[in-house]
């Protein structure tokens, strides 16, 4: 509804305008929570309201036996006369010291609001509850004015409203529109073709309802679902903040959908999400469930205080809570008392209390003031097929292991080998620098050499490179290479890495070494081991430079400005004497410039072990045997066995069975669990996590009604509370968010808020209907979207008249069915599914679907990479893209996805330039035009043009062309063909990121031309619209 | 003629509803209008427009992205410089939450030296670093605060309060704010763009997002490799010819069922694709400076076709020159931690010349009275010393993260040139006189651009949510 640049505001004050004007009419009473509470809330409670804190002259207008008390003398309110009423006098006095709201305060009542309070109190100042606050009635008689309109209970409400404001219902779409729109609604797809046409040809009574029956049915239904929900729940696949790091909870995810598609009762979905781990034998999915509030985001950068983050960890949970169940905004009570709505601070901390019982999420390990995420996992069963290659890979481990055992058991020699060692140290090896004959780069740098033979690297910052650095050497019996990685400060950050002036890393992926002999053109490449370095990163130890994987390497993480080495051991000592060049070459794969600035190399001839000794160990070589204590022997055999070749076979292949088993995780995913010793809750003063005052236990609101004394005062007990039948929000809340998922906008338009500020329901009875029926038919989701859609309300055309638009612009009466553009993963999802390449696979970790280069960049560690998937998990549906919250998938970010930071309640509906150019642009939209050409092309090799072209808009519209569009796209058509070459597909599908596999039986002019009317189709309104 | 034309090109919007018998009535025309872009392309149509006259119709917000160490650049601190060495005053450590320094530390003075040495710049007198000798040159249009105070000292968190008024997700940014306020001058442009270099802060997109907003006012990211916006360029083989194909058929089909539905959002729509593609056209116009003149890159020390602090710096000008109305620069690699005496030099020599350009050739161009420059970041660093890094080992000396007072400073716009207000301690601990808190800073911003920050808000959750919480004083004093 809103667009472009600059922005346009759009009828945000329509309905409340609507609502008012009809109720002035003079022979009607006033109602006071629809005509009169606004004002006094937005005028007057701000310092005559429930806070206590900023109420001016202690009094309040919010409680009716306070406001007509006598006060000071005077009586605010006299019931019946409003001359005698000081509240009169003072919002419609000229007098500048007397006039409420204070001029100052900025807000002024205009004459029509001093009109209603003057009415109101002639008419008696009655006060009534706030209408969220009473119970919800089902009203079932309903005047209206065609009894023969309407199918179902919800239609009486509407066309009682469209009989108040002038309107009338529009006639009934026809059959493609109604399923094309049921499709969308509850399944978040559109119906195939020959869905569409068994619809059409079903005369029996009951095919609509079999078409909603269907769907309802579809597991594609939960998938849909899901998304609204899992914005509200915050869900996203990271951390959030400075790092932003990945984590797993997907498997609360897909508990979602799950519970979408079986119909959960929404009070369990309910008590599962909030306090699954709490219900008695609590079974694996019920604490997935749980995973509901561990979707909160959490600071782990270096110097958070954890206890800050827990804090806040909770605060977010409080308030999500009240914002989803309760559609109250309880984050302003956190620091005071609130202006309009009748909760308290106590309250707040009585609601904290609640979830103050879990564990803090991020940890340091006890060193530095570095963190970690560490909040509490849970493992999840493996599939039968994982379990078994699992018990294999454990089982060849246990066997190498023994091996391994057996080997160092068994090593003789072992006294010859002490004593040769300590002989040797007194004629220690050293390293000799090697001088860089020819040092060659693929990464477009410029270089060069230093007097101590480094050679220092500048200029561009490539992403991936591999340098190759050749030398002439003449020595015998090298035995061990050196690698150094230099500081100089003409590297950002004086290095050693180039990338990143705050963080020099670098990354060696891989290091080999040739010897090449004149004459001979290819080298012979030598082996490997024993690899050391002065300091390696977690998780980058410097073995990984030579173990042949190229995605490991050696880093050097957190010690950056200084210098570091890496020595290898050659498997067999090299005569280098005959005039032989080695050649030293360095893959640095990671990227981003995350390469060696300063490199130098040296080798080492002799024995290279004594230059291993470490001077602990010299001491212990030199000790006598038998004051040798374990510890020293222990160290002394770990030695032995680093320095012994044989053992290098062993030692890569337990290294290959770990990698195996590091492919076959166990999954886990992030769940609730209670402290055995609950925190005491204090009041937080000013919402300051350091500034406690008086001590709360765990309460609801006392605004609300009363929780049952025999409920647990925990998670459990508050999540039952929330669905007891007499809690008069929570079935309102969501029956109104459901509403507006399927016609646009809620019946109270305020999603997110049922208090005082709310705007007031268009459609308060069918308000009330709909929440009794969501709780009487059992908490069902699926009744209660049933009873929606079988209704004629929403089954209306919705076609936009002059005179229905004039006087309803925003639908909010509902005088034609619904109509507006899809969210974002139903606009891909629809794309997928036109054209053939929609995977239906379920569930499982989220993937990555192509996006453009360079969308993932975040400080810190253990960043997360995007890799694009290349099978079928590419074309899967959107509620599977990785969510992370610092980038999320930037296409659905074009058409308004949040970030998932914090409880989202109503996705925006923007119309901008940049959805154009995502449709026309994106890789994945060109990608899927190509599929979708290509798949009319092959449905119908000898079909005629027009056939294919009809068949397109069955596709994609789920109609058949009008005479208008074929004969235009025929004109398009025709002008493609003349004008392109065959060539133009194969360009097309070298563009970065596109994978469509060309099939060579299609003529390629043709499939280009096809393209553009694929592309064209993809790019409507209505392929985009639900109508 | 162009088939895909022919049908179309003579169709005005009124022929269309005409043909589909839609005699729309006068108000719901006009408001049909009111979504159109070329009737929309004034100022403020549709937005709330400003509360009283703008100083700034345009802002260059450049956050330094870790936080600058004030106390080394703008504000010196000969005491602290005597007492080098000594342990840190007891309230300095003692109850205080430090991110980094876990044992009470000793004082750190700015590195002794010309190098670090600070000059009294302009006829106002401003002390500067050396370290900045180019901002140095321009000290009298610099309006310093010189007592910012946050109320958080973890980057992530102190960023989101700095440029979206609090410290978790969820909130619109100061920039999605003002476009809400204000709207765009630009048709083609969005009327907030955003430039990085070096990584993105650790707030994520966020520190730009439109929270609550609509998403229209959130910045857009113009991005120095690959396309500058995303999916800008046509995918190869598809020439501007072939596109606008593309463009005039989906606008001859969405205008056959505009007629048929009525929907308006259809006509948007159609202005939309419209607009995209004018934006695949002057989005590399303006990011292409090679045709700037060579005094110009010798000014601001650019290079086309780089990446580069400089390059940003000369494009929020071709982007303000255009009518975009808030630009933010962010710049990461300002954490000094460790290696303050080698790093902070090196960070202050790859910003000074160009931000130092941006303002003489804003003067230059009469832009700088109505755009406001402004240098800030999300705390400041610790007149204390930190001596190891976040895994606990011994690094080369650095400051911590300091939110009790810090500087920060605007040029331009409505602000007073060769100014300070505020006053830190001898130290540089604390404000010894008129603290600004950031939410007042905020409302100052908002202020300048003719907007009152108490009014500018957005009904959310039942509450007229604004940028500003529920406080904020404008500084008058900064106001010329």
């Amino acid at each position: 509804m809103m667009e472009q640049f600059p922005p346009v505001r759009v009828f945000a004050a329509a309905a409340v305008s609507l609502v008012l004007s009809t109720s002035l009419h003079a022979e009607e009473k006033l109602d006071f929570n629809r005509d009169v509470r606004p004002i006094l809330s937005d005028k007057c409670y701000h310092c005559h309201g429930p806070d206590e804190e900023a109420r001016e002259g202690d009094f309040r207008l919010d409680v009716e036996a306070e406001a007509k008390k006598k006060f000071d003398g005077y009586f605010a309110i006299v019931p019946g006369n409003a001359e005698d009423s000081e509240v009169y006098y003072r919002i419609s006095t000229d007098d500048d010291n007397d006039l409420m709201p204070p001029s100052k305060s900025k807000r002024e009542m205009t004459d029509e609001q001093k009109e209603i309070i003057r009415r109101w109190i002639e008419e008696g100042a009655e006060y009534d509850d706030h209408w969220s606050l009473t119970p919800p009635v089902q009203v079932t008689d309903v005047e209206v004015s065609d009894k023969n309109w309407g199918r179902n209970a919800i239609d009486p409400f509407i066309l009682n409203r469209l009989d108040e404001q002038g309107l009338k219902p529009s006639e009934e779409a026809d059959r493609r529109t109604l399923i094309r729109r049921l499709s969308f609604d509850l399944a978040g797809l559109p119906p195939t073709p020959e869905e569409v046409e068994r619809f059409i040809s079903d005369d029996s009574d009951k095919a609509y309802e079999k078409v909603v029956d269907r769907l309802l049915k579809s597991p594609r239904f939960g998938e849909h679902w899901a998304r609204s929900w899992l914005d509200l729940a915050r869900y996203a696949d990271s951390n959030g903040f400075q790092a932003d790091q990945l984590r797993d909870s997907w498997a609360y995810r897909d508990w979602v959908i799950d519970a979408f598609n079986s119909d959960m009762p929404f009070d369990q979905f309910t008590i599962e999400q909030l306090a699954g781990d709490l219900l008695p034998n609590a079974t694996l999915d019920q604490k997935i469930a749980t995973g509901f509030h561990r979707t909160v985001t959490c600071n782990v950068e270096a110097g958070v205080h954890p206890e800050e983050n827990r804090t806040n960890q909770v605060v977010d949970r409080v308030n999500t809570t009240g914002t989803v169940w309760l559609g109250t905004t309880l984050g302003c009570v956190q620091c005071h008392d609130h202006k309009y709505d009748p909760f308290t601070t106590k309250d707040y901390y009585g609601m904290f209390a609640f979830f103050n019982n879990t564990p803090l999420e991020v940890d340091n390990g006890g060193k530095g003031v570095s963190y970690s995420f560490t909040g509490p996992k849970m493992d999840l069963p493996l599939s039968e097929d994982d379990t078994q290659k699992r018990a294999e890979y454990d089982k060849q481990l246990k066997k190498l292991t023994a091996d391994r055992k057996k080997m160092m058991s068994e090593s003789g020699g072992r006294e010859e080998w002490e004593n040769e060692l300590r002989n040797s140290v007194e004629d220690r090896p050293e390293w000799q620098v090697l001088t860089i004959d020819q040092f060659q780069t693929n990464g477009g740098e410029d270089f060069r050499a230093l007097d101590d033979q480094s050679i220092l690297v500048t200029g561009n910052v490539p992403g991936t490179v591999v340098y190759t650095m050749d030398a002439s050497v003449d020595l015998a019996d090298i035995r061990a290479i050196r690698v150094e990685a230099l500081t100089h400060e003409e590297i950002p950050g004086t290095g050693p890495g180039r990338g990143d002036e705050k963080r020099p890393n670098f990354i060696l992926s891989e290091l080999s070494l040739e010897v090449l002999k004149p004459g001979k053109r290819k080298g012979q490449k030598l082996e490997l081991h024993g690899a050391r370095a002065d300091y390696s990163q977690g998780g980058w130890e410097v073995e990984k430079a030579i173990d042949g994987n190229p995605k490991t390497g050696w880093a050097i993480g957190s010690q950056f400005g200084e210098s570091h080495w890496a020595a290898f051991r050659l498997d067999k000592p090299l005569d280098a004497t005959k005039k032989m060049t080695l050649r030293f070459t360095l893959d640095q794969n990671y990227g981003r410039g995350r390469t060696i600035g300063r490199v130098r190399i040296s080798v080492m001839t002799g024995d290279p072990t004594v230059d291993e000794i470490t001077d602990d160990l010299l001491t212990i070589l030199t000790k006598d045997s038998k004051k040798k204590s374990k510890q020293d022997i222990k160290a002394l055999d770990a030695f032995f066995m680093e320095s012994n070749p044989e053992l290098k076979k062993l030692d890569q292949e337990m290294a290959q069975v770990k990698r195996g088993l590091a492919a076959v995780p166990v999954p886990s995913t992030l769940i609730m669990v209670e402290m055995d010793e609950p925190r005491e809750t204090h009041v937080m003063n000013r919402g300051n996590y350091l500034d406690k005052a008086e001590k709360v236990v765990a309460a609801t609101p006392e605004s609300l009604p009363p929780m049952d004394p025999k409920l647990p005062k925990d998670r459990l007990g508050l999540a039952k509370w929330l669905v007891d039948p007499e809690n008069p929000l929570v079935a309102r809340v969501t029956v109104n968010r459901w509403w507006a998922e399927v016609f646009g906008a809620g019946i109270v338009a305020t999603l997110e808020d049922f208090g005082t500020q709310a705007q007031p329901p268009t459609h308060p009875q069918l308000l009330d209907w709909l929440a009794v029926e969501l709780v009487e038919s059992g908490w069902s989701m699926k009744h209660v979207l049933k009873a929606m859609v079988m209704s004629s309300t929403y089954r209306q055309s919705s076609n936009v008249t002059p005179d229905g638009y004039e006087k309803d612009p925003n639908n909010a009466f509902l005088a034609r069915g619904p109509r507006f553009r899809m969210t974002a993963e139903m606009v891909r999802d629809n794309a997928l599914a036109v054209s053939g390449m929609l995977s239906m696979k379920e569930e499982g970790a989220p993937i990555m679907p192509h996006q453009p280069p360079g969308i993932w960049r975040q400080v810190g560690r253990n960043e997360p990479k995007w890799v694009d998937e290349t099978d079928e998990d590419r074309y899967r549906r959107g509620v599977y893209v990785i969510w992370r919250r610092a980038a999320p998938y930037p296409s659905f970010v074009n058409f308004d996805a949040p970030d998932r930071g914090s409880c989202v309640v109503k996705r925006p509906r923007t119309n901008t330039p940049l959805q154009a150019l995502t449709l026309m642009n994106d890789p994945v939209y060109v990608e899927l035009s190509l599929a979708l050409a290509s798949r009319l092309l092959k449905e119908g090799p000898d079909a005629s043009e027009e056939d294919r072209l009809k068949r397109a808009f069955q596709l994609v519209l789920s109609r058949p062309p009008e005479k208008a569009e074929i004969g235009y796209l025929m004109g398009v058509l025709k002008e493609r063909l003349s004008s392109l070459s065959p060539g133009e597909v194969e360009t097309l599908i070298q563009s970065e990121g596109i994978a469509f596999q060309l099939d060579e039986s299609l003529n390629k002019t043709e499939l280009a031309a096809w393209f553009y009317v694929a592309s064209i189709l993809l790019n409507l309104d209505e392929t985009i619209t639900k109508g | 003629m162009d088939l895909f034309q022919q049908h179309f090109q003579n169709q005005t919007r009124r022929q269309l509803f005409q043909q589909a018998g839609m005699g729309m009535g006068g108000a719901a025309l006009s408001s049909l209008f009111a979504q159109d872009s070329s009737a929309a392309s004034k100022i403020g149509l549709g937005a709330q427009g400003t509360h009283f006259a703008p100083k700034a119709k345009r802002v260059i917000y450049i956050h330094l992205v870790g936080a600058p160490s004030h106390l080394d650049l703008w504000d010196p601190k000969p005491v602290l410089q005597k007492h080098h060495g000594e342990l840190c005053p007891d309230e300095f450590f003692v109850g205080k939450q430090l991110a980094f320094i876990r044992e009470q530390p000793t004082l750190l003075g700015t590195p002794k030296g010309e190098k670090f040495d600070f000059k009294k710049c302009g006829k106002s007198g401003l002390p500067i670093s050396n370290l900045m000798p180019h901002l140095q040159g321009v000290a009298d249009d610099m309006c310093f605060i010189r007592t910012l105070q946050t109320d958080q000292f973890n980057h992530a968190p102190a960023q989101l309060l700095s440029l979206t008024g609090f410290s978790q997700f969820g909130r619109p940014s100061i920039g999605s704010w003002v476009n809400y306020g204000l709207g765009s001058e630009n048709k083609d442009l969005p009327g907030f763009v955003v430039l990085v270099t070096g990584q993105v802060l650790g707030a994520g997109n966020s520190a730009w997002g439109s929270g609550f907003l609509p998403t229209i006012n959130q910045g857009i990211e113009f991005r120095s490799q690959g396309d500058p916006v995303l999916y800008l360029s046509n995918p190869k083989g598809v020439s501007p010819d072939d596109r606008r194909k593309v463009v005039d058929s989906v606008k001859h089909l969405n205008g056959l069922r505009l007629a048929d539905v009525g929907d308006p959002e259809i006509e948007t729509r159609i202005n939309q694709y419209e607009m995209a593609y004018r934006m695949q056209t002057s989005v590399p116009e303006l990011m292409d400076i090679s045709r700037e003149s060579k005094d110009t890159h010798e000014m601001y020390g650019t290079e086309p076709g780089k990446t580069s602090f400089a390059n940003n710096c000369l494009l929020a000008r071709r982007l303000v020159e255009r009518g975009v109305r808030f630009v933010q620069l962010f710049d990461q690699g300002w954490d000094h931690h460790g290696s303050l005496a080698t790093r902070l030099p090196d960070k202050a020599k790859q910003v000074d010349r160009p931000i130092a350009a941006l303002i003489k050739d804003l003067k230059q161009r009469n832009l700088l009275d109505d755009t406001l420059v402004v240098w800030s970041s999300e705390f400041g660093r610790t007149p204390m010393a930190q001596g190891t890094n976040s895994n606990g080992d011994n690094v080369k000396v650095g400051r911590d993260h300091h939110k009790e007072a810090f500087s920060v400073w605007m040029a331009g716009g409505g602000t007073k040139g060769g100014f300070e207000y505020g006053q830190t301690d001898e130290l540089g601990y604390s404000a010894a006189a008129d603290p600004v808190h950031m939410h007042d800073f905020n409302a100052t911003l908002m202020h300048l651009m003719g907007i009152d920050h108490e009014r500018l808000n957005f009904r959310y959750q039942g509450l007229d949510v604004r940028l500003t919480g529920v406080a904020g004083n404008v500084v008058k004093d900064v106001i010329a």
